[in-house]
């Protein structure tokens, strides 16, 4: 304990900036030195894709390995570069402070999608894996609106997601893309990705208009009754779904253009978080827990109940709409099977193991649960024991989830720390 | 703070030690990946592809490895679940072919992941063949995605013209899952060439349920008062034994007809008596089988105790294909790009391979001329030819 | 044109179908609604207990019918079968119950929801590693026999089912309103902060509401046996759910809510597939809960006090 407490001190007065400029070193190695020396000299077969866990738990032998890669790659440069280099960043990171907010965060971000960007690209899957997580995170957040700040216990969101994936695949195949389902494109390939976040927004809209089917009875109907409306919902979305054979039915949609790379999906989970995070710290936002809290003591106090549960549902559904359309592009398939009772249970999982009304806790559960799902492939069957297992353990010593009424302070998050300040 | 510096050195120092042992690990290995459902609604499947790939490897082994322009080359395999999604497929592939650099891959076996999964294979130009998906989709437009069956524009008119040969109906019905990819499709095709056989309104009842009902008795009520002379049921073998019960419990006299998805030796071990007696068409039929093809039966029998299904038997034919079109490239460069373009063009150029479910060539497409099987199952509960019917 | 008789035989025909798939929906979300009304918890295991629970009743059913087949008669070996199964699944609801949701009493009800739902992918899994990817064939407790009377077609295992579904009903009904443990359950579902301080420990009532649950959901799992003879891993999950829209479309802790809204759940099923193209059965039943809920926005049964939920 005593030792963990001095590591702590000894790394208090690193910024944000300074851990970054720690990761891009790292990263910087494993581009340069990764494949060719250092996993080389160490016996493995490749630059391990999710820092070794599929290699460790394929080949026990390659354990060492795995592990001194992780070190000598990851953990002593960023470690020893975000120390030593607190003498620049820290002034840096004073002077970033005294720019708008707005810029620095800016910035910040800049710097971590040009790291985000380097390692992922090293490897294709691992670029589908960050990928597929930070859809993932929105899909978190959004239904953290609706579960967590709201209270309800909603299970529409596969159906939300189908409609938002569904709505915006019909768009972008309808005007650009030669498929088997609507023929030629209509308008030429170029403009694609200039209107495809207008197709993603469109197919939010269109999951947030669905999403009036449940949050209209939410006025008379709560709680857990509620739950089963929600329930209804899903199954009848897939099933219209299914039964619509102009638009693929049972077989599915595929073939849409690569309009989600990785910095579209970025930009647009940063607009997520960015948004719903103002969104719940707004007065409506607050106006969310109080209906949450005591849906009567609420209305007395001039809350309007219907309105804000319209709001909650109808935003939570939108960005679900969106998580759907770039889940749909990223994939380049969608069918109605996938947006069923298994989604449903993963992204409760995922909100529920990221702790309620929390942004940041969101984006550790979805992030811990798509990375945990990847890792633990080679595990087979086993890794449908171990992920539950976590999940119960996470449960039973933190009942609200990992990180739960916790909101972040990007302006804490990003200041200078010096020693003096520590001591204060 | 030493101690930590201590720490991590000693763990480093251990670690340049042991890895030692592995040092060798990169060398020219040839790489096959299996993507085949071992969770999901279909762990049976899935298993009968690992079973059939590793028979496979076995062989490869004993001969000290494939020999391809003259070396021998070790061969691993990368065997991954799709947990039966079509995410879970198109990210085993994506892992396969970008992560563990496989040469080629075989399955996924299910449309319903094959038709995303080719996609991500003909993006990163990497052969793959899906032994058992029938949907046209999967290798349309797509060089690199080949498979191992027939399809179901095919198979559909010939069920339709054996029920009309064989027992001179008129009414069908048919009673299909709407939720699923193959079963619906097939439906559709049938349905297309049965009216046109004997015109519009000549299936008399089109019936769904969705995938995990347990409960067919509304929808079989329904085709017991249409009137309808024969059911045909496009379902997999966890389906059929309950079809066929109900529709026994419910009155239904006439027979009931399957597609190739009934070829698992589970269907009659559920079923039991109820099914003696029916036909369904197939890739190929296990009993009364001769040569190379009672070879494999008997072998995968005797490992893995019990009959292989057919999804084995394209599996295996999958893999060997492969192992014919890595060998007929001739040279191993050990460049993954370069040979999978070469595997691919091999695979293309291969005419008339003798494969344990039939002779095999490829069209332009990468779908295999073949001949369908019409297997009746016989008073043993066994698959036994019946008659074929071939392009 | 058809005559009115055809027409009737018709619908009396459907209307066995959906008898006998509404008795499994009914007991089984029975089961679920006891463990909601006294804990107040989602129990999404349940469908995975009624899982286990087959799979338990067909281990011992093949090795009663292996041990005893030539010796007893039929019906001796089916209640051994249905006695022993139910003994030893009541366990595994209390084992669940230990395991699963007492560390988490105090906790959200959603953590505990969760929590189910985990436990029920673990039971998956775990009989697939046990058991492999094969599926089962539940062995037949008796000859099935059909009957046709004027046009509809029974058979003696349906009409076993819809007698034994509501002999098992009236059965607890019994014992929740007569005897001593099912009054302090039904006490708890009251208030369940009041009457543990009354000296009725929660840390009994709950497991014994877990372990009833679990022994109803094996009971109506050897029955499903015999009605559906295929076993897999994965077929609890999708009856769990149906329970679970069954126990909370009946209301809050009212068992007569659950066994209806089974039955309902049944009818609507069959009905639906009869009247309607069957592809859009899925749509209408659904729209038509979606309906009754918004309409009756406390279920059946459901008490007015229950509006306030912690979540």
């Amino acid at each position: 304990m005593e030792l963990a407490r001095k590591f702590k001190e000894m790394f208090s007065t690193v910024p944000m900036i300074g851990w970054l400029l720690g990761i891009l070193v790292g990263v910087l190695i494993e581009f340069y030195w990764g494949y060719d020396y250092i996993s080389y000299y160490l016996g493995l077969p490749k630059i391990p894709v999710l820092f070794g866990a599929l290699i460790m738990l394929k080949e026990p032998l390659m354990i060492p390995g795995a592990i001194g890669y992780d070190l000598i790659v990851y953990v002593i440069p960023v470690f020893l570069v975000a120390r030593v280099t607190t003498f620049a960043t820290n002034p840096l990171a004073t002077f970033l402070e005294k720019l708008p907010l707005i810029v620095s965060v800016l910035i910040h971000l800049v710097f971590f999608y040009f790291i985000l960007h380097l390692w992922s690209g090293i490897n294709d899957y691992r670029e589908l894996v960050v990928r597929l997580t930070m859809v993932s995170i929105i899909l978190t957040i959004s239904i953290n609106v609706i579960n967590g700040y709201q209270g309800e216990f909603s299970c529409s969101h596969p159906g939300f997601m189908a409609i938002g994936a569904y709505v915006s695949s019909i768009l972008t195949l309808l005007l650009f893309t030669n498929d088997k389902i609507f023929g030629e494109a209509l308008l030429p390939a170029y403009l694609g990705p200039w209107f495809f976040p207008i197709a993603l927004v469109l197919g939010g809209f269109a999951a947030a208009i669905g999403s009036l089917l449940v949050a209209i009875p939410s006025f008379k109907t709560r709680g857990d009754y509620l739950a089963i409306i929600s329930l209804a919902f899903m199954f009848i979305v897939k099933s219209a779904v299914e039964n619509l054979n102009a638009i693929g039915g049972a077989r599915g949609m595929g073939g849409q253009g690569e309009f989600a790379p990785l910095w579209v999906i970025f930009i647009w989970t940063i607009l997520a978080i960015w948004i719903i995070h103002n969104f719940v710290t707004s007065i409506l936002g607050k106006a969310l827990n109080a209906v949450r809290d005591d849906e009567a003591a609420s209305e007395s106090m001039t809350v309007k109940t219907r309105k804000t549960k319209m709001t909650a549902f109808m935003f939570g559904a939108f960005w679900a709409g969106v998580a759907g359309g770039l889940f749909a592009h990223v994939l380049a398939y969608i069918n109605p099977g996938m947006f069923g009772i298994n989604r449903l249970a993963e992204i409760l999982a995922m909100v529920y193991f990221g702790g309620l009304n929390s942004i940041i806790g969101s984006i550790v559960g979805a992030v811990s649960i798509n990375v945990l799902g990847e890792a633990l492939r080679p595990l087979e069957l086993f890794k449908w024991i171990i992920i539950p297992l976590i999940l119960i353990f996470v449960m039973i010593f933190r009942p609200y989830g990992l990180i739960s009424f916790k909101e972040f302070n990007v302006k804490r998050m990003l200041r200078a720390k010096s020693k003096r300040e520590q001591g204060a | 703070m030493r101690k930590v510096i201590c720490l991590l050195a000693a763990v480093l120092v251990l670690a340049l030690m042991f890895s030692g042992s592995a040092y060798s690990a990169r060398k020219k290995i040839i790489r096959i990946g299996v993507n085949a459902p071992l969770t999901g609604d279909i762990p049976k499947v899935g298993e009968g592809s690992k079973y059939a790939a590793m028979m496979w490897l076995e062989d490869i082994e004993k001969a000290g490895g494939l020999e391809v322009g003259g070396k021998k080359y070790e061969v691993e395999l990368i065997i991954e679940d799709n947990e039966s999604k079509a995410e879970s497929a198109v990210k085993a592939n994506t892992k396969m072919i970008t992560q563990d650099d496989v040469l080629a891959i075989v399955g996924p076996q299910s449309s319903k992941q094959a038709v995303p999964a080719g996609e991500v294979a003909n993006k990163y130009k990497t052969v793959m063949i899906s032994p058992w998906s029938t949907n046209p989709n999967t290798t349309l437009d797509r060089p690199f995605v080949f498979r191992g069956c027939f399809l179901d524009p095919f198979q559909g008119p010939v069920v339709a013209n054996f029920i009309t040969e064989e027992f001179g109906f008129t009414k069908a019905a048919v009673l299909y899952d709407v939720a699923s990819d193959y079963p619906k499709g097939l439906a559709e095709v049938f349905k297309a060439a049965w009216e046109k056989k004997h015109g519009a309104g000549s299936v008399v009842a089109y019936e769904s349920f969705t995938t995990k009902d347990t409960d067919f008795s509304s929808q079989l009520t329904k085709i017991v008062k249409s009137g309808a002379q024969v059911l045909f049921t496009p379902q997999y073998y966890n389906e059929v034994p309950l079809i066929v019960q109900q529709a026994k419990d419910l009155g239904w006299q006439g027979p009931i007809v399957g597609s190739d998805s009934w070829g698992s030796a589970e269907t009659v071990e559920l079923c039991g008596e109820a099914c003696y007696g029916l036909f369904f068409s197939s890739h190929y039929a296990a009993a009364g089988a001769k040569g190379a093809t009672k070879a494999f039966i008997d072998r995968y029998a005797d490992t893995y105790g019990y009959i292989p299904d057919d999804v084995a038997a394209l599996t295996w034919d999958a893999l060997r294909l492969v192992q014919k079109a890595i060998q007929d490239a001739g040279d191993y460069t050990g460049r993954v790009e370069k040979d999978r373009k070469a595997v691919k063009d091999a695979l293309a150029q291969i005419k008339n391979f003798a494969g344990i479910t039939g002779n095999m060539t490829f069209t332009a497409e990468g779908d295999p001329i073949k001949c369908a099987v019409i297997v009746k199952i016989n008073d043993q509960g066994e698959y036994e030819f019946y008659k074929s019917s071939c392009p | 044109m058809e005559s009115l008789g055809e027409l009737f035989t018709y619908f009396l025909q459907n209307l066995i179908n959906a008898l006998q798939r509404g008795s499994f929906y009914a007991v089984i979300s029975i089961g679920y609604s006891m463990v909601y009304g006294v804990l107040m918890l989602f129990n999404f295991a349940h469908g995975d207990i009624f899982m286990v629970g087959t799979y338990i009743g067909f281990g011992i059913a093949t090795l009663l019918l292996a041990a005893f087949a030539s010796i007893l008669p039929g019906w001796t070996i089916f209640i051994g079968t249905v006695v022993i199964t139910m003994f030893l699944a009541s366990w595994i609801g209390v084992f669940v119950e230990v395991a699963g949701y007492r560390p988490l009493r105090s906790a959200p009800r959603a953590s505990a929801a969760i929590t189910g739902l985990m436990i029920g992918i673990i039971f998956e899994t775990g009989i697939l590693i046990m058991l492999g990817a094969k599926r089962l064939s539940f062995p037949p407790l008796m000859e099935s026999v059909t009957y046709n009377i004027g046009g509809v077609f029974l058979t003696n295992v349906k009409v076993m089912i819809i007698i034994i579904s509501l002999l098992l009903m009236i059965a607890l009904q019994f014992f929740i309103q007569k005897t001593k443990w099912g009054m302090a359950m039904r006490a708890m579902s009251y208030d369940f902060l009041a009457v543990p301080l009354m000296g009725v420990s929660i840390n009994i009532i709950a497991p014994l509401t877990f372990a009833i649950g679990a022994g109803l959901a094996s009971v109506s799992g050897i029955l499903y046996g015999q009605a559906y003879p295929i076993l897999d891993p994965y077929m609890g999950v999708i009856i769990g759910w149906k329970a679970f829209v069954a126990a909370i479309l009946g209301g809050r802790g009212s068992i007569k809510g659950a066994a209806l809204a089974g039955y309902l759940l049944g009818f609507i099923e069959i009905f639906v597939a009869t009247i309607f193209p069957s592809t859009l059965r899925d749509l209408i039943a659904y729209s038509i809960i979606l309906l009754i809920l918004t309409y009756r926005p406390r279920g059946f049964f459901g008490m007015e006090h229950s509006t306030k939920l912690r979540l």
